[in-house]
């Protein structure tokens, strides 16, 4: 870096080599180790102007205005009402219709239970009857 | 995750969470107050834009798409617009003289040099062009980096730190009689 770049820096981004652009930085630093004088007296002048700014300070925010960013901020998510009572309502339902199942399910696999018998019964008869023919 | 500092603290903004909505404009409203303060030099009209600028981010936190923009960057953005607005609507009423200053006279308690040297840093920041002061708030007083500070300009960085020395010179002009004293 040369001393106009330097100066440049100064003059746009003021007397903290930390405010700089990063990628200029390792470059200042070089500068300011080999012409610590001429830096350091660049630095300063734009130190003061730095400073003059500084002097201003904003007004912190008053009560009102707090007040009024937080009443319009996002309220918690709250269930809705019949959220509450549909989930047992739900779960209710849920369990008679599995409890029907059940039953339905037990009477046809009584019903099936009971027709393979007299099928079963039948094919016993008639291979009785055909066994008698033989005899 | 992409760095943002402010994205896990939106997250439950979005859902309402209290003490992240408390913790978020603790840590956004000074910012947003200040820069509405150096942008404007009213600070009524200041609380006005930083409350404008609340009620977006409120609406914007279930929004927020995590890795698309930082969000500073984007409130920094929004509020400038509010900024902008504003002093266009002073244009427009032809009242572009900037806030009544008091007038600078010799200060010769102590005590009032201070305040003195705030009232003139003020009043010649406000004389800037809007750009220039714009750069200067951004980049001094919000200590945004020149990359980020350029992209929320919408300008290069070349073009930002030109705005910067010819900010700064002015205002070195300004005060020129302050660096005797």
């Amino acid at each position: 870096m040369n001393r106009e770049r330097f100066e440049e820096l100064a003059q746009a981004y003021g007397g903290q080599v930390a405010r700089w652009p990063e990628s200029e930085r390792d470059a200042a630093a070089l500068l300011m180790a080999a012409e610590p004088e001429y830096a350091r007296r660049t630095l300063a002048e734009a130190e003061q102007l730095d400073a003059f700014l500084d002097a201003w300070r904003p007004k912190p925010a008053s009560a009102a205005l707090m007040d009024t960013v937080l009443a319009a901020a996002p309220k918690p998510r709250r269930e809705p009402r019949w959220r509450g009572w549909l989930m047992p309502a739900g779960l209710g339902a849920g369990l008679a219709a599995a409890c029907a199942a059940g039953v339905l399910f037990g009477v046809q696999l009584e019903q099936r239970a009971t027709g393979a018998n007299s099928a079963g019964a039948a094919v016993a008869e008639l291979d009785l009857s055909g066994l008698s023919e033989d005899v | 995750m992409t760095g943002d500092p402010d994205e896990a603290l939106l997250a439950r903004v979005a859902k309402g969470d209290p003490a992240a909505v408390r913790a978020l404009m603790a840590r956004k409203l000074p910012r947003i107050l200040s820069l509405a303060q150096r942008m404007l030099g009213d600070p009524a009209e200041a609380e006005d834009v930083a409350q404008e600028t609340f009620v977006r981010i409120w609406k914007q936190a279930p929004k927020w798409k995590p890795g698309e923009a930082k969000f500073d960057t984007w409130l920094h953005r929004v509020a400038l617009n509010l900024c902008y607005d504003r002093l266009r609507r002073r244009r427009e009423i032809a009242t572009d003289a900037p806030p009544e200053q008091v007038d600078e006279g010799p200060a010769p308690d102590r005590r009032l040099l201070a305040a003195d040297t705030s009232v003139r840093v003020s009043g010649a920041l406000q004389r800037l062009p809007e750009r220039q002061r714009e750069a200067v708030v951004l980049c001094h007083y919000q200590e945004l980096g020149n990359i980020e500070a350029a992209a929320i300009m919408g300008v290069s960085v070349e073009a930002l730190e030109s705005l910067l020395s010819r900010a700064r010179r002015a205002l070195r002009g300004a005060l020129a009689d302050m660096v005797e004293r």
